[in-house]
């Protein structure tokens, strides 16, 4: 495939190539880029955004009663002061559902995240540091992505069968290849550059140069992608939980309370706006905080960004 | 230019070999041996043992894969379990659908994407422009079937305008099967519009930015034939590249709102499948979507010879 690719569907993340050059060490310019981080509003709204989501993940215990208990004769009651955001066709609180929720969300998206960027990194820094490795590994990487994410996402939950750690290891494997590239594209340029040669020169020996000079230099374009594979995660976890794939089904998760909000659209249509609500505002909030980080942190786009705040 | 055809069809060997290799794993990835799927919980154990004989399931790992090469190079995708017919039929007979979804979605993203990606370019930095922007970025975030959802509610539930849910093939009349797939279109769509449209306004703000604009303008040309003659053309060019990638993402995009509006196409053939535990189906239908994809992505790349004269290839 051409070197030309959007980094995944349904980002913002478009044709830009990938062998991103690469800027200055991350870790020195911390509380610059931080400062910076939230000179834009649009970046604070998504933090904001993604704050909120997270503190309600985090405190769902205490927020929300037992999102499995079953109230037959309660079933489908419409939002109220009993239950916040009503109940399901079998009694269960919707509210509860939709924290507990929030909870697998990030579960699922952190997990993802930190499982695609540990074969990501090591396949990416092997194919672009050895260079004998390259064309297998990478050949490897490429039939993987020529799959559609959904479908291949379909494909793994088929043969893994329904559980939340199976969800994770099977869009993990999804996501890994698309940061694999993105890291190989960095190491390209940057083993090329005199710092790496001025260690080669001084005797480092390979593991020190890929872990104390190519590593630490390849990341900013990667955290980049951070923000973009965690909301890629919360959607396919969503997707394939609403089309039945995903988690089991009494596993409080957005796809499932939409699956069956899906059933019970004419009587009960808070079955599909509150689950909906929160998907959309915490896609909205990473999106944002992504493309914030993307402007600060990816040199290429950097003069645009400069353009923006002026 | 013709080698260049050459060697990028080539270069599709080594990824169709990995994607049929894949392929091939995940059926035996799954738990339990695929002949005792197939003859079912009941079958004794000498059944299965003549079964995984005669599907040559015994035979070495890597004959088998050998031997499943050579079946799909010759376009055999196996037998059903469920369905009990080649699945290569099953799928040609749920093509229609999703072809259709997909091309009509296409269609509602480039008409939505591409004009408001070039009105917001134009007025670069306005209220316009941070308003189509800040929507751009709300459908972005919408996943396509909590947008279908939204549509059933908002014009079949509340508004009665559209069918909730179904499909009425081509041949009951075409009319009839526009109106069962607008929706489901549009809430595959408008979501891709929203990708489109922030490609097309960054490739506008570029091509703006060049001299050749400056130059149009210096000479008097109206805003008008600035933007939309010569401005638009050159923008077009990374859009275009967009749009065919939105095809692919479209044809899997279509498999999931299938669900949402109980389309009968691949997306339905193949989440009945996974249900089922019909393993040869899965493998077809997702080969299938992969080789489209595979194929789209090249002629995307392709397309490039013929939209811009300045690149040129050995």
């Amino acid at each position: 495939m051409s070197e030309a690719r959007p980094g995944f569907a349904g980002t913002g993340r478009a044709v830009a190539g990938v062998a991103a050059p690469v800027g200055a060490p991350l870790v020195q310019h911390a509380p610059r880029w931080i400062r910076l981080l939230g000179r834009r509003r649009a970046t604070l709204v998504g933090l904001a955004l993604v704050a909120v989501a997270l503190v309600v993940g985090l405190l769902a215990p205490v927020l929300a009663g037992d999102p499995l208990r079953i109230d037959v004769a309660r079933r489908l009651t419409a939002p109220g002061s009993a239950h916040w955001f009503g109940t399901d066709d079998v009694g269960r609180d919707v509210w509860s559902r939709v924290v507990y929720g929030a909870r697998l969300s990030l579960v699922v998206g952190t997990a993802v995240v930190v499982m695609s960027f540990a074969i990501g990194l090591g396949c990416g820094l092997t194919a672009g540091y050895y260079r004998r490795l390259d064309n297998i590994v990478m050949r490897v990487m490429d039939g993987l992505m020529a799959f559609p994410a959904i479908i291949l996402a379909i494909a793994l939950m088929a043969s893994l069968g329904p559980s939340v750690l199976n969800v994770i290891v099977a869009i993990g494997i999804v996501y890994a290849p698309r940061v694999a590239r993105i890291v190989r594209g960095s190491v390209l340029v940057i083993r090329e550059t005199a710092y790496v040669e001025a260690a080669r020169a001084l005797g480092a020996s390979d593991a020190v140069i890929v872990a104390r000079h190519v590593l630490p230099n390849c990341l900013s374009p990667v955290i980049v992608q951070g923000s973009f594979v965690f909301a890629a995660a919360v959607l396919t976890e969503a997707a394939l939980s609403f089309l039945g794939v995903g988690v089991p089904p009494y596993v409080p998760s957005w796809g499932n309370i939409l699956a069956e909000g899906r059933l019970y659209l004419q009587q009960a249509p808070w079955l599909v706006l509150y689950p909906g609500a929160a998907i959309m505002l915490t896609i909205f909030g990473l999106n944002l905080l992504g493309d914030g980080l993307r402007d600060l942190l990816d040199p290429r786009l950097r003069g645009i960004a400069a353009e923006r705040t002026s | 230019m013709k080698t260049y055809i050459a060697r990028r069809l080539l270069a599709l060997v080594p990824v169709a070999l990995v994607v049929a290799t894949v392929g091939f794993t995940l059926m035996h990835l799954a738990p339990g041996d695929p002949a005792s799927i197939i003859a079912g919980p009941d079958a004794s154990g000498e059944d299965v043992a003549r079964l995984s004989r005669q599907l040559g399931l015994d035979a070495p790992f890597h004959v088998q894969l050998l031997r499943w090469y050579g079946r799909l190079a010759t376009g055999d995708l196996g037998q059903s379990i469920f369905l009990r017919r080649p699945v290569l039929e099953a799928i040609v007979d749920r093509v229609e659908p999703t072809l259709l979804l997909t091309l009509y979605a296409m269609l509602v993203a480039v008409a939505v994407g591409v004009p408001s990606g070039v009105l917001s370019a134009r007025h670069h930095d306005t209220a316009t422009d941070q308003a189509l922007m800040t929507l751009a970025l709300v459908g972005i975030s919408i996943p396509n079937f909590l947008l279908g959802l939204l549509l059933i509610l908002a014009f079949s539930v509340w508004l009665g305008w559209f069918p909730v849910a179904g499909y009425s093939p081509l041949e009951y009349g075409w009319l009839l099967t526009l109106r069962s797939l607008t929706l489901p279109a549009f809430a595959l769509g408008l979501v891709q519009s929203a990708l489109i449209a922030r490609i097309a306004r960054s490739a506008m703000l570029d091509v703006l930015r060049e001299q050749f604009i400056v130059a149009g303008r210096a000479k008097g040309l109206a805003e008008r034939a600035v933007v939309y003659k010569h401005a638009l053309k050159n923008a077009m060019i990374p859009t275009v590249t967009v749009i065919g990638i939105s095809f692919a993402i479209l044809i899997s995009g279509a498999v999931v709102v299938e669900t949402v509006f109980n389309i009968p196409g691949l997306g339905r053939l193949i989440i009945s499948a996974v249900l089922r535990r019909d393993y040869p189906v899965i493998q077809g239908v997702v080969l299938c979507i992969a080789g489209v994809y595979m194929l789209v992505n090249l002629a995307v790349d392709l397309s490039y010879i013929l939209f811009d004269p300045r690149v040129r290839y050995q």
